[in-house]
C-alpha cells in the first residue's frame, strides 16, 4: 500500500516537474525542449542563455547537483552537455549548447555549482575548450603530456603511436617451440 | 589453463661472462646460492592494470604461492621480483623505472598480461608504452588477458627453473647494455629524463661496465646532469651532518 501511494506521489511530481519547467523556461527564448520519458528532458540553449537556465532550474526547480559536464567534439564547434539531478522529483536535465572551434572558450558555471570546476579543468585537459572564471585550469590527469588536446579528434592517436612506439614480433621462434611441446596459442 | 600461456622473452642475448674461470668451488658455492636464491622469491607486485585482480587468489590459499617460496614485499629494496600487472601508462612507466632501479641485482622482471608485451586492448592508445623490455629488460612475459593464477605459478616456476641454471641473467643488461635502455626512455620522456640513480657507477660496482654501458644517449644524460649539477644534490645534507657530528664531539 505504501509502495503505491508513493508511485502515485511519484507521477503527480513528473506532471507537477513538467509545469514547474514550462513556467521557468518560457522566461527564456532561444530554447527548446523535449521530453525523452517521465524522468529525462533535454534542452537545446544558446550559449548565452545558459548560466540564467542553470540559476532559473537550481534556485526555482531544485536541480540541485550538476552531475557532469560532457564534451562533444564536432569538428567545426563543440558541444558541451551540462547534467543537472533533481534529487525530489528525480529528474534528469541535459542542457546542450553549441560553442564556437577556435577560439574554444566558455564561461564557467563554478559560480552556480561548485563541482564544474572538476569537470571544466578536465575538459580544458582533454579537449582544450577553456572556461574563464573557472578556480583552476591546470592539468589534472595528464600532468606529463605536452602534447595536443588528446580527445580532439583532430588528433590522429593512430599515426602518433605509430611514430612513437615500436612493436614486437608476434610469431618468434619461441613460441614456436612451445607448440612443439603441447602449448595452445589462441588467435 | 589451455588457453594461455607463459611466454618467455627473446630479450635474453647476454654478453658472455668469464664463468669459466672459475674453480671448482666457486661453482659448488654459485651452484647452491642459486638453489638457494630459486627458492626464497619476494615478490613487489606493481599493480598497474586489471592482472593485479588475479594475484590475491595466486597469493592466497586457493594457489598458495608461498608454497614454491614466493611472498610478496612491501619494498622495492628487499624484493627480487617485480611483477608489472598490465598496462604501463607513461607516467607510471617513469615511476617503475625509479622502482626497478632503486632493486638490488640480481633482480628480475616478469611482464604479466598483453599489455606488457605490445600494448594489448591499448595499443592504439597515446598514454601507454607498448614494448616494457625496450624500457627494462624482461626476464619473462606472462601472456593473457588476465593470465589465470595457474599461468602466473607456471610463469614463476620456469622463472625458478632458469634461476637454479644461472641463466636468469637478464638483469646485467640493464647495466652492460644502458645506453639502449636510457635512448628508449629518453624518446618517451624527453632529454631532460635522469633518475636519482647512477647506473654507471653502479654497473662499475657489479664489473658490468662494457662498451655498449655509454654512448650518445648516457653522454646526454651526463651532460644534463653536469649542467644542473645535479651530481652534488646531496652535498648540503652531507655537510649538515658531518657538522652535527663534530657539534656532538
Amino acid at each position: 500500500m505504501v509502495w503505491d501511494q508513493d508511485k502515485e506521489a511519484t507521477k503527480d511530481n513528473y506532471a507537477s516537474q513538467t509545469i514547474v519547467l514550462d513556467q521557468i523556461l518560457h522566461e527564456l527564448d532561444t530554447l527548446n525542449i523535449e521530453q525523452k520519458n517521465n524522468q529525462r528532458f533535454r534542452v537545446d540553449v544558446s550559449a548565452e542563455a545558459l548560466p540564467a537556465l542553470l540559476s532559473l532550474l537550481k534556485g526555482r526547480a531544485g536541480y540541485t547537483q550538476l552531475s557532469a559536464i560532457s564534451c562533444v567534439d564536432w569538428e567545426d564547434e563543440f558541444e558541451l552537455v551540462y547534467h543537472l539531478w533533481s534529487y525530489e522529483t528525480k529528474v534528469l536535465v541535459s542542457a546542450h549548447i553549441r560553442i564556437q572551434y577556435t577560439p574554444a572558450v566558455y564561461v564557467s558555471v563554478y559560480d552556480i555549482y561548485t563541482p564544474a570546476g572538476f569537470f571544466e579543468r578536465d575538459i580544458y585537459e582533454m579537449y582544450g575548450v577553456y572556461f574563464e572564471g573557472s578556480p583552476m585550469m591546470e592539468k589534472f590527469i595528464l600532468t606529463e603530456w605536452h602534447g595536443p588536446a588528446p580527445m580532439l579528434k583532430s588528433f590522429d592517436t593512430l599515426k602518433y603511436v605509430n611514430d612513437m612506439f615500436n612493436w614486437q614480433e608476434y610469431q618468434p621462434d619461441w613460441l614456436k617451440e612451445i607448440q612443439a611441446k603441447g602449448g595452445k596459442v589462441v588467435s | 589453463m589451455k588457453d594461455v600461456i607463459p611466454i618467455q622473452t627473446n630479450n635474453t642475448e647476454t654478453i658472455a661472462v668469464s664463468k669459466n674461470s672459475k674453480n671448482i668451488y666457486q661453482q659448488a658455492i654459485d651452484t647452491f646460492s642459486n638453489f638457494c636464491r630459486a627458492r626464497s622469491l619476494f615478490v613487489l607486485h606493481y599493480c598497474t592494470g586489471c592482472g593485479a585482480i588475479e594475484l590475491p587468489p595466486a597469493m592466497t590459499s586457493r594457489f598458495d604461492m608461498e608454497r614454491l617460496g614466493i611472498q610478496p614485499m612491501v619494498t622495492p629494496r628487499q624484493a627480487d621480483i617485480l611483477l608489472i600487472t598490465g598496462y604501463v601508462s607513461i607516467k607510471t612507466l617513469k615511476r617503475v623505472i625509479l622502482t626497478y632501479e632503486q632493486m638490488q641485482g640480481p633482480k628480475y622482471v616478469i611482464g604479466i598480461c598483453s599489455c606488457t608485451v605490445n600494448g594489448g586492448m591499448y595499443w592504439q592508445s597515446y598514454a601507454t608504452a607498448k614494448v616494457l623490455s625496450e624500457y627494462l629488460p624482461v626476464d619473462m612475459y606472462i601472456a593473457g588477458c588476465m593470465p589465470r593464477p595457474e599461468a602466473v605459478l607456471t610463469g614463476l616456476q620456469q622463472l625458478m627453473k632458469k634461476i637454479e641454471k644461472g641463466e636468469a641473467n637478464s638483469w646485467e643488461n640493464y647495466f652492460k647494455r644502458y645506453d639502449y635502455y636510457l635512448g628508449n626512455q629518453q624518446h618517451l620522456f624527453g632529454d631532460t629524463w635522469h633518475t636519482p640513480t647512477d647506473i654507471l657507477e653502479e654497473a662499475r660496482h657489479y664489473h658490468l661496465y662494457g662498451a655498449e654501458s655509454t654512448g650518445n644517449n648516457t653522454a646526454r644524460l651526463i651532460k644534463y646532469t653536469v649542467e644542473h649539477d645535479l651530481t652534488k644534490l646531496d652535498a648540503p645534507l652531507r655537510e649538515k651532518d658531518s657538522m652535527t657530528k663534530r657539534g656532538k664531539k
